[in-house]
């Protein structure tokens, strides 16, 4: 069996060496690289206790997506997105992709983590070949390349959060969907409190070049309630249990 | 163990743990759970340290880490308080502040010269003549200072925390238990902080009733209750360390600051009792009647075995009752009032037939020549602070103090809360706090525990109708029958001396009084001209008879006085709690790894990660510099350009946008092509470059400097908000990662991988745009020549970057493409005369002046900064920028910002200089006057050591003048 690379691919995450250094398990998900699990024989905590506990794991190769204009909600309510009622809240969508309204003229658009929505891949598409700009002052944004995104999940996550965010983000503070659009270690994020199954669980989104800061500040910060880094595997048990 | 008292006195010590630790290089055992200076007494070392000036020797005062007189040092951190700081095993702890031994210190000679040392003594003494400063200042510097600081010290990890809460309780006394509880309603998050190890401040050592059992029973009842309420969330050995603007509250632990919002602050932090102010008042010995109740209770400690107290109230009988409980023999009280109103407490301690002095106070402390208290010398009084003049001697290895109060105004003050003084109490109390913030207990001038906790009641219902959680009738203000605990004036001036205000700074009544005979009449200026205050403690044991020495001294009552103000931090604490964990975001591209491979040495731009160079052969730094400059001229390079500002302008008026923003014209720039773009400000000073790409009618992506692009969004978007037009303005420099691909055989290399793109010169020119395929990557491919070669600006989505890279080495591998970094590119820009924004522009540089001239539209009815460009345009200029070379190689080449001189008048500076390894000899630009910017004419640089060396003005660009290879 060959064992996959992100390599391999041609669109590789910010954080796929240190990934490999973790002894991590790829899998594909349409041309990219995600991590499955990481393969530390000797520890006996699997990755679903793991994330159901503190844990961070990278979605930056999944597909996302991002409107902004003036026609940019009208428009994707034309595509059959359901738009949440206000800015700063997230829904997920039928078929499970998560749709953020930034603010009243900006949608943020993510994939699900099973990868299973293409609605994030033809939305792009479909603008491109609408010619937004000139038609409906609707204009993409290259969130997926623009901003990482990674996952970070567990009951202890909140507590871990507000040693590197001044936003009360504890779960009777901040609702399921809610963003707040704020300071994560000093830079400049978005966390959309979307929880995994029944496990709280936020994802963070903040400027790709400096992924590689934030993972290593939030693995720092969670490191005294023993977080560490898990694949999508994880995370995809965690819906499921649900 | 000599002092140490039977269980059950001792809640904070743990008997069956023992701990072995050293103090002064000889080892003492103590139990878990005691304090540095609890172990040392119990072992009878009552002296922990030495004072600051006379190096006087010094005891526990407090026992609640308030004071400076338990400064020890410890292997990695001077001025710890012994009395807050725990034992452990092994610990090793020194004294401060002496010369010697801290028993036989040679630095006490001071304290005989002290007449001579008034306040003000250094202003006094050194500033004539001119220059003696320089010569005592050594000498000084090495007496000043306390403690040792381990310069070899591996910081502990701190960091940082916030915290949210609906009502945060500070202080967690009975008033602060009470005000938890009663806040605690259904939906309100309440934080108890308190600095103790554990709750219950007073009610863990001080004397309620006449049996000594109310204080425990009440904390047993207030703990109970506080543990069955789990929205109480309790933080103890935590410092509430000020209070800011909104209810944020810093609050210190042991190795981290929680930064805390509050929406409703009670703030229950108790009082600090005051020393009364005789000869020899800091004796090790002598100490507050609640620091020897902290140590019988708290630690079982017996703090002597005979005592005298000397009192202002009915507190110093209590603490007689726990003396003599523990089996200390009182052999007197002195009370300084003259008909004590006794409560039950008073009237146990006199049943007890301990002897009893009214209208007496304590003249003078006498320690026989010992470092510790020896005997108490008491006095009738015959006036205010006017004594008999004889007295009695009375023997004491104790000696405890109970004259008064001033409540813990500090936090409070910072909240805008006034602190106004009465008379007739003699008492300091707080008024017009904030309406977010209530006060509780002693700190609100309330003594009676049954007072308190009504009281806290209260403020908690205050606290929670405002924030709605309840809606409850709030009932007036306690009042309570309890006599004032603070006497008015416990200070008994002595002909030698020594009576101590300020225990910190060494400061007696003399140098207070001095003080305002000197001018310094207003408390702040007291406090500045004498120090007093200003030490460790911060004043909280000399405002109050700071207050009183200067309001008698300057005919105004204290009220007029006043103290002064309590700023922030509340104690000391340590610059890692300030530190703490820092946040320096770093920024990398996609490729960033593929250059470390590649021997790249980086440096930060900003918060960017560049390869500055790559290692080649052990070659040195320069020469691997010229080998990259020298492989791009001659063949084909790779450099990142990531970092370089991305932004997309987009909609029906992104051309008009652009007209108006730039200097140059865009409204007829074809799709397909890049044309410069030159910025600038309202008052015409060049601020950034970049290149617009229209990659559709609607459609341009424009380039920004790596240090420059978000002024620039910034600007747009400013900018846009007047103009409203229809255009889109997003920032999407960390979307796509960037190559240069540079040199003759670019164009080579990049049609291995690039297909569907026609890259023949005549198809895709200089200057043009297009979108296609890099591999499989899809890519913007813009034809600009920084370096002045044929070259390719490819920019992919950004996590393709590292296939990008690989995939264009790959292809380049048969012309041995090499990668170069930002320091070639600067020489290979320079070459060709390129400016860098900020390096070779400053904030006064217009486009005229640095020859960019052409880059501004003279027929477009605005842009910005277009009508200041006209008005200069009108004027001669007063300098320009320039090419120069230098033909001598042996002279020292110039630097950035060297100066360009005439004879010894400063003309001009260079912004750029280098030597060119395509030119054979330093080249550089730099600004001049006018008259010398003509190509020919010779310039002086003032150059490495003061070295004037001549350079040539010469045309720019120093290098293909056509610009032919880069339009190959």
């Amino acid at each position: 069996m060959t064992t996959l690379d992100p390599t391999m691919g041609m669109r590789r995450s910010q954080l796929y060496r240190r990934h490999i250094n973790n002894n991590a398990v790829f899998k594909k998900t349409g041309s990219d690289f995600v991590v499955s699990h990481y393969d530390n024989g000797n520890n006996q905590r699997t990755e679903l206790d793991q994330a159901r506990s503190m844990a961070i794991c990278d979605l930056s190769t999944l597909s996302r997506t991002g409107f902004k204009g003036a026609g940019a909600p009208i428009w994707a309510e034309s595509q059959g997105v359901k738009l949440p009622d206000r800015a700063n809240r997230a829904i997920v969508q039928p078929d499970g992709c998560l749709v953020a309204k930034l603010s009243d003229q900006e949608l943020l658009i993510l994939s699900d983590i099973l990868a299973k929505s293409h609605q994030v891949t033809a939305l792009g598409e479909q603008s491109t070949s609408d010619h937004l700009e000139n038609d409906t002052q609707t204009y993409l944004l290259p969130r997926g390349d623009s901003h990482c995104w990674l996952a970070v999940t567990g009951n202890q996550a909140a507590e871990m959060f507000s040693k590197v965010c001044g936003v009360d983000l504890r779960s009777h503070k901040f609702a399921l969907g809610n963003i707040a659009q704020t300071s994560v270690a000093k830079t400049n994020a978005i966390v959309i409190r979307q929880d995994l199954g029944q496990t709280l669980s936020y994802f963070i989104l903040c400027d790709i070049s400096a992924t590689e800061f934030l993972w290593d500040c939030l693995l720092d910060a969670m490191q005294e309630y023993a977080g560490s880094p898990v694949g999508i595997r994880a995370l995809e048990q965690l819906v499921a249990s649900q | 163990m000599k002092n140490r008292l039977p269980s059950p006195y001792g809640t904070l010590i743990n008997r069956e743990k023992s701990i072995q630790f050293e103090f002064e290089s000889k080892t003492y055992n103590g139990f878990q759970g005691d304090t540095i200076a609890s172990a040392l007494i119990a072992n009878n070392q009552t002296l922990l340290s030495r004072s600051f000036k006379y190096h006087r020797p010094r005891g526990a005062l407090t026992m609640a880490g308030q004071d400076a007189n338990t400064m020890v040092q410890l292997p990695s951190n001077p001025n710890a308080l012994a009395d807050r700081e725990l034992i452990s095993e092994g610990l090793k702890v020194t004294g401060q502040n002496y010369s010697g031994s801290l028993e036989k210190d040679r630095g006490e000679w001071l304290g005989l010269f002290s007449r001579f040392l008034p306040v003000g003594f250094y202003y006094k003494a050194f500033f004539k003549p001119r220059g003696i400063w320089e010569k005592w200042a050594p000498l000084i510097r090495k007496k000043a200072g306390l403690g040792v600081i381990d310069q070899q010290l591996v910081p502990d990890y701190y960091d940082k925390q916030y915290k949210f809460f609906d009502v945060v309780i500070v202080g967690g006394g009975p008033a602060g238990m009470q005000a938890a509880i009663e806040s605690a309603v259904e939906n309100c998050e309440v934080l108890l902080v308190d600095e103790n190890p554990s709750l219950g401040g007073s009610l863990n050592y001080s004397r309620f009733d006449v049996e000594g059992t109310r204080g425990k029973k009440q904390l047993n009842e207030l703990l109970d209750a506080i543990n069955a309420k789990p929205n109480i969330s309790v933080m103890t050995n935590a410092v509430c360390n000020g209070w800011f603007a909104d209810n944020w509250l810093p609050i210190v632990t042991k190795r981290r600051l929680y930064k805390v919002r509050a929406k409703q602050t009670i703030m229950c932090t108790g009082s600090l009792e005051q020393p009364a102010i005789f000869h020899n008042n800091d004796l090790p010995g002598v100490m507050m009647s609640s620091a020897a109740q902290r140590l019988v209770h708290l630690y079982a400690v017996s703090p002597g075995s005979q005592a005298v107290i000397v009192t202002g109230n009915n507190d110093g009988y209590g603490t007689a009752l726990d003396l003599d409980d523990a089996g200390i023999k009182v052999n007197a009280i002195v009370d300084l009032r003259d008909e004590p109103i006794y409560d039950d407490i008073a009237k146990a301690a006199v049943a007890r037939g301990i002897r009893v002095e009214t209208g007496t106070t304590v003249y003078a402390a006498h320690s026989k020549g010992a470092n510790h208290v020896a005997a108490a010398e008491i006095r009738k009084i015959v006036s205010q602070g006017i004594c008999a003049v004889q007295g009695e001697v009375i023997t004491c290895d104790l000696l405890c103090m109970s004259v008064g109060y001033t409540p813990t105004y500090q936090l409070a003050c910072q909240a805008g809360g006034q602190l106004t003084y009465d008379d007739q109490s003699a008492m300091f109390s707080l008024q017009n706090c904030p309406q977010s913030l209530q006060l509780a207990g002693s700190v609100d001038s309330l003594w009676s525990l049954d007072a308190v906790l009504l009281e806290s009641k209260r403020a908690a219902m205050i606290a929670t109708n405002a924030l709605e959680l309840t809606n409850e009738k709030v009932t007036d203000r306690v009042t309570e029958n309890t006599l004032s605990p603070n006497h008015p004036w416990p200070i008994f001036a002595h002909p030698k001396g020594k009576e101590f205000i300020d225990f910190d700074e060494d400061l007696t009544i003399a140098d207070i009084i001095n003080a305002t005979g000197d001018g310094y009449e207003h408390i702040q200026l007291v406090k500045r001209y004498s120090t007093c205050g200003m030490g460790p403690s911060q004043g909280r044991h000399s405002a109050l008879a700071a207050a009183r020495l200067v309001a008698a001294a300057t005919n105004r009552t204290v009220a007029e006085t006043g103290v002064t103000t309590a700023r922030p931090p509340f104690s000391a604490e340590q610059l890692g709690h300030s530190a703490g964990r820092s946040f320096y975001p770093a920024r990398r591209s996609n490729m960033h790894y593929r250059h470390l491979e590649a021997g790249a040495e980086m440096l930060q731009a900003g918060a960017w990660y560049r390869p500055a160079f790559y290692h080649f052969n052990n070659n040195d730094r320069q020469t691997c510099i010229n080998k990259e400059v020298s492989n791009v001229r001659d063949n084909v390079g790779l450099v990142d350009v990531s970092t370089l500002g991305g932004i997309e302008v987009r909609g029906a008026d992104a051309s008009e946008f652009l007209n108006r923003f730039y200097t140059f014209g865009f409204l007829k720039q074809p799709v397909g092509k890049a044309r410069y773009a030159l910025l600038t400000n309202e008052a015409g000073v060049v601020i950034d470059d970049g290149v617009a790409c229209r990659f559709g009618n609607n459609h341009y992506y424009v380039t920004a400097t790596t240090g420059g692009v978000d002024r620039v969004y910034q600007n747009m978007l400013k900018w846009n908000a007047q103009w409203r037009l229809d255009v889109d303005i997003a920032n999407v420099t960390s979307a796509y990662c960037g190559v240069n691909i540079a040199g003759p055989n670019a164009r080579a290399v990049l049609q291995k991988v690039c297909s569907d793109v026609d890259l023949s010169a005549k198809a895709f020119p200089y200057m043009g745009v297009r979108l296609g395929n890099v591999g499989e990557i899809p890519a913007r491919l813009i034809r600009v020549g920084f370096v002045g070669e044929l070259g390719y600006e490819i920019h992919v989505p950004q996590q393709y970057g590292e296939a990008l890279w690989d995939a264009l080495m790959s292809a380049g591998n048969e012309h041995n493409i090499q990668p170069f970094g930002i320091e070639a590119q600067r020489i290979l820009r320079l070459e060709k005369g390129h400016i860098i924004i900020g390096q070779d522009t400053d904030a006064m540089s217009n486009p005229n002046e640095v020859q960019m001239g052409w880059a501004v539209s003279r027929t477009k009815p605005f842009f910005v900064g277009g009508r200041t460009i006209a008005e200069l345009e009108k004027k001669p200029s007063l300098r320009c920028l320039v090419g120069f070379v230098i033909d001598d190689s042996k002279v020292p080449m110039p630097q950035e910002s060297h100066l360009v001189v005439d004879d010894k008048q400063m003309t001009g500076r260079v912004t750029s200089c280098n030597f060119s390894p395509t030119l054979g000899k330093a080249i550089g630009l730099a600004y001049v006057p006018p008259q010398k910017s003509d190509a020919g004419s010779v310039i002086e640089i003032k150059s490495l050591g003061g070295v004037r060396v001549l350079a040539k003005v010469v045309n720019l660009p120093f290098f293909d003048p056509d610009n032919a290879r880069q339009e190959l």
